[in-house]
């Protein structure tokens, strides 16, 4: 996203100095065209001076040839013919010169021309009262009649410069006002272009100054990045690299020296420089794996041991990822490698671990199962016995020794059930668990029929919800309802019928989230209500521990296993049992299983 | 069936076992001929010799020196002359992986040795009194371990 942004930023900053240098070079133009205007204006000033001065020499030429004729006439005095005839000569200069000037003026030259006429017609008259005037050929009509031709022409002459310099001056208006036509709007214009050249230069340095700005806290961050990311690095036992394929270049993160066992640069990094630490017998992965990353650009997670200059082993393990800036031009690996040697040798230790406690644990269940099965032997041979004294052998020994007899008879049975039960709690662990699609109703009615004696005896109401259809280990949840609903009848009032029932819901486990799994949405909470004698909260956790009793094994028989063997099936089952009673107001048994 | 004396064997390497089961086939009341071997080695020797008089009924104990109850089984079930002798297991332990295991190999019938003399004494009545042929065609894993009612 940054990145975009920074492109547009200067992408604009071009365009903007583009503009600025296009605003410079046509302000530049322009004073450039201003100045050539006003040189050329003066100088047509000075031209059209030049054209007036030059009339005006003429017409004082034209008028010293009639002044020197003037007094020739008077005088006959040859001296004044003197200016006559230079005059001449000042003319033709004049005119030439006028020729000249009037070259680009197109209709000034046909007036030079009428000009050049009435000037020549008047040098005749001036020639003709020249010759009118002498003693030779004098004659006084012809005289007069040249002198007046002569004023005429003179006027006409005059009339026609008077003519030229109106026209000139003419011209020079049209261009005074052409001219000051364009110079009017220029300042304008130039002031306001450079205005916008100049705000253009304040938006771009605006602009400058931003992005520098951004780049500060950009370089700022960074920074910050670059030192967390070495910290991370020393902290984190890892080092990262790059690999410039086209130029096979190799640069290692400080810590990647560390991790080899050397200060940062200590040496410059190249190709084959890290197979020097790579351990013998794996070099061959190393070398395959650089291949690897030359071919496809990658390098896909790789486990090696690396001997530092000390001779310590490393375990390392890395993993490299191709730098895609643009598709085309992809040709930088980035690569993490990590210094795993505390983890492998955790694991190595802790797989030992599991081993051992894997043997110890199926050498105590084939113990457990062992002991009991060996120790019914010697009991079961102590009751036979005993079963087989008669009434007679009783009545041989005393008082005294029949009451031994009998307690000897009564340990034997306790140690039977216990026996018994210890069996069972074993092969809840031991046998092997056939998860089938079973209905727990089914299993419901097979525990009464196991308990039927008993809930005969006892005038016991038993009802139930009904319940689901499970994946469980039957004989197991069997087990399960057969162990719960005797454990209701074992601990029922004396003087009260005993009535369990039996509640199911299904629930979220996220309203339970202390006891149950949360992977697990849906549960099956499963009640066991009584109205026995129930027990102090306190003892809530402590029945369904392995050998723990509530009551003297006097008044009520039992070995402390049939809880813990309820606790155990319901582990198995990834579900979770409670015991919430009072004393004196019966118990309930809740069983939580997965749906 | 009782033609002559029901000739029954036991093999148990248990001396008290061996006691317990004679006076209890003593006390019934059908002629019966009981003989003991005390291992698996010497069983597989009995029954093998070539005069043998295979006896009607064989106890097996599980749990013997030697060789085992369940090695005898497997054995006896291979051996041509052998393989129609009735064979009831006769064991202190009553796990599943016993039973499912001899029921497998072709055991005919599971009795789980009982603490109580007159309970043995009815167990073994059952079992010499039972109709092997009706017993033995409806044989399955529920009737297979003998319980008495």
């Amino acid at each position: 996203m940054r990145r975009i942004f920074n492109f547009n930023s200067s992408n604009l900053l071009r365009v903007i100095f583009v503009i600025a240098v296009f605003i410079l070079l046509f302000i530049s133009s322009i004073s450039y065209k201003h100045n050539r205007d006003t040189h050329e204006s003066s100088q047509l000033l000075l031209h059209t001076f030049e054209i007036n001065i030059e009339l005006e020499r003429l017409i004082s030429s034209i008028k010293d040839a009639e002044i020197g004729q003037n007094g020739y006439i008077i005088t006959h005095n040859e001296r004044y013919l003197t200016p006559y005839e230079f005059s001449r000569d000042k003319v033709n200069r004049s005119f030439v010169e006028l020729n000249k000037l009037t070259a680009e003026r197109k209709g000034q030259q046909k007036n030079l021309k009428q000009l050049f006429l009435l000037i020549n017609k008047r040098y005749q008259c001036l020639e003709e009262a020249l010759k009118y005037s002498n003693s030779d050929s004098y004659n006084k009509e012809k005289l007069e009649n040249a002198l007046q031709r002569g004023r005429v022409l003179m006027a006409n002459i005059r009339a026609q410069v008077d003519n030229m310099k109106e026209r000139e001056k003419q011209f020079l208006q049209e261009r005074q006002a052409n001219y000051d036509n364009e110079i009017s709007l220029t300042p304008l214009f130039t002031v306001s272009v450079f205005l916008v050249a100049l705000i253009l230069i304040i938006l771009s340095y605006r602009q400058i100054s931003k992005d520098i700005e951004r780049l500060k806290i950009t370089n700022k961050k960074l920074l910050i990045s670059t030192k967390l990311m070495d910290e991370a690095e020393m902290i984190g036992n890892f080092s990262t690299w790059q690999w410039d394929l086209q130029q096979d270049k190799i640069h290692y993160s400080d810590n990647q020296f560390r991790l080899l066992g050397f200060s940062p640069d200590a040496f410059v990094p190249e190709r084959g420089t890290f197979l020097n630490f790579v351990h013998p017998d794996d070099k061959e992965t190393l070398v395959n794996s650089m291949q690897t990353i030359k071919e496809q650009k990658k390098l896909p997670l790789i486990y090696y041991r690396i001997v530092r200059q000390d001779g310590s082993i490393r375990h390392f393990k890395s993993i490299g990822k191709l730098l895609v800036e643009n598709e085309e031009n992809a040709h930088i690996i980035l690569g993490i490698s990590f210094d795993v040697t505390d983890e492998y040798e955790q694991n190595i230790e802790l797989s030992q671990r599991n081993k051992e406690l894997e043997i110890s644990n199926q050498e105590l269940a084939s113990f457990n199962h062992v002991a009991s099965h060996d120790l019914q032997e010697p009991l079961r041979k102590i009751q036979t016995f005993i079963s087989r004294f008669s009434e007679d052998d009783k009545k041989a020994i005393s008082v005294r020794g029949r009451e031994y007899f009998e307690k000897i008879d009564a340990s034997s049975k306790r140690m039977r059930v216990l026996i018994d039960d210890l069996l069972l709690f074993s092969r809840t662990n031991t046998t092997k668990k056939e998860v089938v699609k079973a209905n727990l109703n089914d299993l419901f009615q097979n525990a009464k029929t196991e308990l039927n004696e008993v809930i005969t005896e006892k005038k016991a109401e038993i009802n139930s919800e009904k319940l689901p259809k499970l994946n469980v280990i039957p004989y197991q949840i069997e087990q399960l309802f057969i162990n719960l609903i005797g454990n209701s009848l074992k601990y029922s009032l004396d003087n009260l019928a005993p009535i369990i029932h039996i509640g199911c819901v299904k629930v979220l486990s996220k309203n339970y989230p202390d006891v149950l799994n949360q992977n697990v949405k849906k549960y099956y909470k499963i009640t066991f209500q009584d109205n026995g004698m129930g027990f102090d909260p306190q003892f809530k956790h402590s029945i369904f521990v392995l050998f723990k009793r509530l009551h003297s094994k006097n008044d009520y028989p039992g070995t402390g296993i049939g809880l813990a063997i309820c606790k155990k099936i319901v582990d198995n089952h990834n579900g979770f049992i409670t015991a919430d009673s009072n004393p004196g107001e019966g118990a309930v048994f809740t069983v939580f299983l997965p749906e | 069936m009782q033609k002559d004396a029901l000739h029954i064997l036991l093999a148990d390497d248990d001396e008290d076992d061996r006691l317990f089961f004679k006076d209890a086939f003593d006390d019934i009341k059908v002629q019966t001929k009981v003989d003991f071997v005390h291992d698996g080695l010497q069983l597989m020797e009995h029954l093998n010799q070539p005069d043998v008089v295979l006896p009607d009924v064989l106890f097996l104990d599980l749990n013997m020196p030697k060789k085992t109850g369940k090695e005898c089984l497997i054995e006896i079930k291979k051996t041509p002359h052998l393989r129609d002798l009735i064979i009831a297991i006769y064991s202190t332990s009553s796990s599943d992986e016993d039973i499912e295991d001899t029921f497998v190999q072709g055991a005919n019938i599971y009795i789980k040795k009982p603490s109580d003399f007159n309970t043995l004494k009815k167990l073994i009545n059952e079992v010499i009194t039972l109709n092997w042929h009706y017993h033995t065609s409806g044989l399955n894993r529920d009737n297979f371990l003998l319980s008495l009612k």
